[in-house]
């Protein structure tokens, strides 16, 4: 009789909703909270990739599936000789907007100083005579490698029926220069 | 960029007005039916339950539903507070009690509300038909110069009223 009394009481009914009230509203802000901290990812393809260039079998180009990767594995440098890959890759622009690209470094890796030059340029078509957008410009004294800033952003239209511009690669090695190797990563940025 | 309110806030504010309700109606139970603060409790865990919904549907459910549902259930949580308020001034005939209520819980309540909707209206980059804020800054801005004018001036309200008399006289 008189537990019942004290739980009729106005302050215990007040305290028992007061209680639930504080878990109804920190449960609430918790659920708010982990509603403002999600966010939903879904998989996309890209308008921007790689294609095959007309050289790209001398240069040992490989493409991965989703042609986002591209390896260039037979390149060569001649002693005190440039030669030139004109057309070993492409990028291609497959949107139906204009996007920003450019060429940046990521790493070079082997400490091999036989060589002179590597660089990577963009270019306006495909062909030997279009111009140059963006290059990259690695170069070796002898004893260190020095590796390019980022290329400035360069806007790649969406024509009809798609853009695609090709990176050529120049090599050149050092006069006598002996057996080495060098593997430079370098990224297509676009946005 | 400025961190943006979803639309679930209407609905965690909704609650929060519910829980609040629940507090005071118990407070004035015997102005009251015994139920009605158990009553705003379960208003407020179904305002749970709606948020625990939204969580789970959020990728279905578009920005735009999940707007109009969640205001909705903030807009019945209003109206209980303009109900009550009416309750205690038409049926209890509580005149002081209503104004205090008036006061503290519906227009602060009110005003909050049309600040996060505008708020939320402004960076979402919705045009709502009525400038919300503006009419409610300016509401405020009225209430807030008459109640300064009677603080600082008790007599100034039997005033008014005496002229308003002599004048029916007339």
């Amino acid at each position: 009789m008189e537990v019942k009394k004290i739980l009729s009481s106005k302050s215990m009914k007040f305290l028992t909703l007061l209680l639930t009230s504080m878990l109804i509203a920190s449960a609430s802000a918790a659920v708010y909270y982990s509603l403002s901290m999600r966010s939903t990812i879904t998989t996309a393809t890209t308008s921007v990739w790689f294609e095959e260039g007309v050289d790209n079998a001398t240069a040992g180009l490989s493409l991965s599936p989703a042609k986002t990767v591209a390896t260039l594995t037979n390149l060569k440098a001649y002693a005190n000789a440039s030669y030139t890959y004109t057309d070993p890759v492409r990028v291609r622009n497959n949107g139906s907007v204009a996007y920003e690209i450019r060429l940046a470094p990521i790493s070079l890796s082997g400490n091999d100083t036989e060589f002179v030059y590597v660089r990577f340029l963009l270019r306006n078509g495909t062909s030997e005579s279009s111009p140059t957008l963006a290059s990259l410009n690695y170069t070796c004294d002898g004893s260190n490698w020095t590796i390019p800033s980022a290329t400035g952003w360069v806007s790649m239209p969406a024509t009809v029926p798609d853009t695609e511009w090709a990176i050529t690669v120049i090599t050149k090695a050092k006069d006598n220069a002996a057996s080495a190797s060098v593997t430079i990563e370098i990224a297509v940025d676009v946005k | 960029m400025a961190p943006t309110i979803l639309p679930e806030f209407f609905v965690l504010l909704g609650t929060d007005l519910f829980l609040l309700l629940s507090l005071l109606t118990c407070l004035l139970e015997s102005k009251f039916p015994k139920t009605l603060p158990y009553i705003f409790q379960v208003a407020a865990v179904i305002g749970f339950g709606h948020l625990m919904i939204s969580k789970e549907f959020l990728a279905i459910f578009g920005e735009y539903m999940r707007f109009w549902y969640c205001f909705f259930y903030l807009l019945v949580a209003l109206i209980n507070i303009v109900a009550i308020n009416v309750h205690l001034a038409t049926s209890q005939k509580m005149w002081i009690l209503a104004k205090a209520w008036a006061g503290t819980i519906t227009f602060p309540s009110i005003m909050i509300s049309v600040f996060f909707v505008s708020n939320y209206g402004y960076v979402s980059s919705a045009e709502f038909p009525l400038l919300l804020l503006q009419v409610g800054l300016v509401i405020s801005a009225v209430m807030i110069g008459v109640s300064a004018a009677l603080f600082l001036n008790p007599d100034l309200l039997p005033k008014l009223r005496r002229r308003k008399e002599v004048n029916q006289w007339k």
